[in-house]
């Protein structure tokens, strides 16, 4: 294979934000069959092959180099997979799509504001309830890795696939680790972020694929698309 | 016979000779056990899959919790000794997620010095099966909890310091918090019952339920003690103290020579936890032995004495040590001594020289 592929997120507000970032650097993503295509291309770039992927897809497929360079959010190269991070290059934060994933507890919870509390309550809530201290989230690597540091490991995590802020309410949980823009919505189900509670700042990104196979040729294509973005990556 | 397969055949020959019963477990176990006990720190470690009604299994991860269930539930308290060899999953950075594992759990042993020697004499055996000469790393979680508990300090801080043993970075975090203590002054504290109804309030617009999870009462008991906690300075000699016990890292003889004196400073008596580690020296021959006073497992139903070997490579060959509260956290009624180890197999392998 010869050229190589561009994969940007297929629907919405993240798929025109994109194309308007790529067009603010002189470069113009097409979509000939419209939104029902996924196939694209950059105009006056022919080696370059755009598709259009749900942005998790694409943060797992770069992460296992079958797509060279895409646009993704942070959060979701975090999660895919513990080897995330490393397999891949950040050539540029873009902008938008922020977000960060905290760890938020019930507003109740007045003698919990920071992780170390939090370890705390973990330590011996199995010995007063029963059982362990539970925690809602679709962010389960991320929170793994995070507890781990905090020296938190006296905990469950709940998978919630959707609407996790709920989750104390329903009794399924008793905090949650969750995505958020301004808070707003933990607020309104009665969470509150802990003052050390953001564990990742997350964004749409230009990620390139670190385990992607390299020829010399597609590293030429890579590099002249990346200076016409005004970008580098390292790889 | 080739090398490898003598070394194994040597091997199996070793764990047979122990005298005990060949402990072989199911492959599939069911997860909720090892959940319930390790936590999700080591729930990312196990291959996972699901029955038709959702309930979870795993491949099987390590020997002891199987083995001691089993003991449980055929009845505690008679002496017992079990031995295995086999093979058990887990997701690794490295490594193929199976790989063999050699050990030995001996249970409500009437004397645990004894049983601990049998282990370290099972494990350095192991290792010289394999033509290793092993390094020791020894670490005593039962001195630690000794010198916790004699420590001058407000008793509400020793569970949240006894919590964080094991993890370097978190108990360091800790220990940077208390030196900085706050010396904020401290606004009047409205009543208990005031914070209960405030709290219960609280709970009860956000639809929490009063008695599922933490209740109010708990809540607003420890935020007093919380507030109590940031009055309540541990003592700056004291955290000198651990500080400067944490920092004991070397050759045995010297770390515990270090740690006596530190004991007369400070007037701790820590002579029986001392001899204890000094008993099994003797065991351990020509080996090299490095005492870390920092070091322990981070799961809480380790006790006495731990420890680790290394090899050349720096991996870890083997390790094991006393965890006389396992049996409890596994549903006996009351403490029960235990000891035991695990042998890293194909990292044994590996260390033979090609």
């Amino acid at each position: 294979m010869s050229g190589i592929t561009l994969a940007v997120p297929s629907k919405g507000r993240l798929e025109e934000l994109t194309r308007d970032w790529f067009a603010s650097k002189g470069l113009t993503i097409t979509r000939p069959g419209g939104a029902r295509s996924y196939l694209g291309a950059i105009d006056g770039m022919p080696e370059v092959t755009v598709r259009f992927f749900p942005a998790s897809e694409i943060a797992r497929e770069l992460i296992r180099g079958s797509i060279d360079i895409g646009v993704t959010g942070l959060d979701l190269i975090h999660e895919t997979s513990e080897t995330g991070p490393a397999s891949v290059s950040i050539a540029s934060r873009l902008g938008f799509g922020q977000a960060d994933c905290v760890v938020a507890v019930p507003e109740a919870w007045i003698d919990v504001t920071h992780m170390h509390d939090l370890a705390d309550v973990a330590s011996d809530f199995r010995a007063r309830h029963g059982r362990w201290l539970r925690i809602a989230t679709k962010y389960i690597t991320i929170t793994r890795q995070h507890f781990a540091r905090a020296g938190i490991a006296e905990y469950r995590t709940v998978e919630s696939l959707g609407a996790t802020e709920a989750a104390p309410a329903s009794g399924v949980a008793d905090i949650v680790v969750d995505i958020t823009t301004t808070g707003s919505t933990l607020a309104a189900n009665g969470l509150r972020v802990l003052e050390d509670g953001v564990m990742l700042k997350s964004e749409a990104c230009l990620i390139v694929s670190r385990t992607a196979g390299w020829s010399p040729e597609r590293r030429a294509i890579r590099d002249q698309m990346l200076a016409r973005l005004g970008v580098t990556a390292e790889v | 016979m080739s090398g490898a397969a003598l070394r194994r055949a040597n091997l199996e020959a070793l764990v047979e000779a122990q005298g005990a019963t060949r402990a072989t477990p199911p492959l599939l176990l069911s997860a909720d056990p090892y959940f319930d006990l390790a936590g999700e720190e080591f729930g990312r470690r196990l291959l996972l899959t699901t029955d038709a009604t959702g309930a979870e299994y795993c491949l099987r991860p390590d020997f002891t919790l199987p083995i001691v269930k089993a003991y449980i539930e055929n009845g505690v308290g008679k002496p017992a000794a079990f031995s295995y060899l086999g093979p058990i999953f887990r997701q690794r950075n490295t490594g193929a997620a199976q790989f063999d594992q050699a050990g030995i759990e001996l249970l409500a042993q009437p004397d645990g010095d004894v049983a601990l020697d049998q282990v370290l004499t099972f494990a350095r055996a192991a290792l010289s099966i394999y033509g290793v000469a092993p390094q020791f790393r020894l670490g005593g979680v039962g001195l630690f909890e000794a010198l916790l508990a004699q420590a001058d300090m407000p008793d509400a801080w020793r569970p949240r310091i006894r919590n964080r043993f094991g993890h370097t970075e978190a108990l360091n975090r800790l220990l940077t918090r208390l030196e900085a203590a706050p010396d904020l002054p401290r606004e009047a504290q409205p009543s208990r019952d005031e914070l209960v109804e405030d709290v219960t309030a609280q709970m009860v617009a956000a639809g929490l339920s009063l008695s599922d999870g933490r209740t109010p009462d708990e809540i607003a008991d420890r935020y007093l003690e919380q507030q109590a906690l940031d009055a309540a300075l541990v003592p700056p000699a004291t955290l000198k103290l651990l500080r400067d016990y944490l920092a004991i890292s070397g050759p045995v003889l010297q770390a515990l020579t270090q740690i006596e004196a530190l004991a007369a400073g400070h007037k701790l008596m820590l002579g029986a936890p001392i001899r204890a580690l000094r008993r099994h020296l003797n065991g351990l021959g020509e080996a090299k032995v490095s005492f870390d006073a920092g070091f322990s497992p981070r799961l809480d139903y380790y006790t006495g004495i731990v420890f680790e070997l290394t090899g050349q490579s720096g991996a870890i060959l083997a390790s094991g040590g006393q965890y006389d509260r396992l049996l409890e956290r596994l549903g006996a009624t009351a403490p029960i001594a235990a000891s035991g180890c695990s042998v890293w197999v194909d990292r044994l392998e590996a260390e033979v020289a090609p």
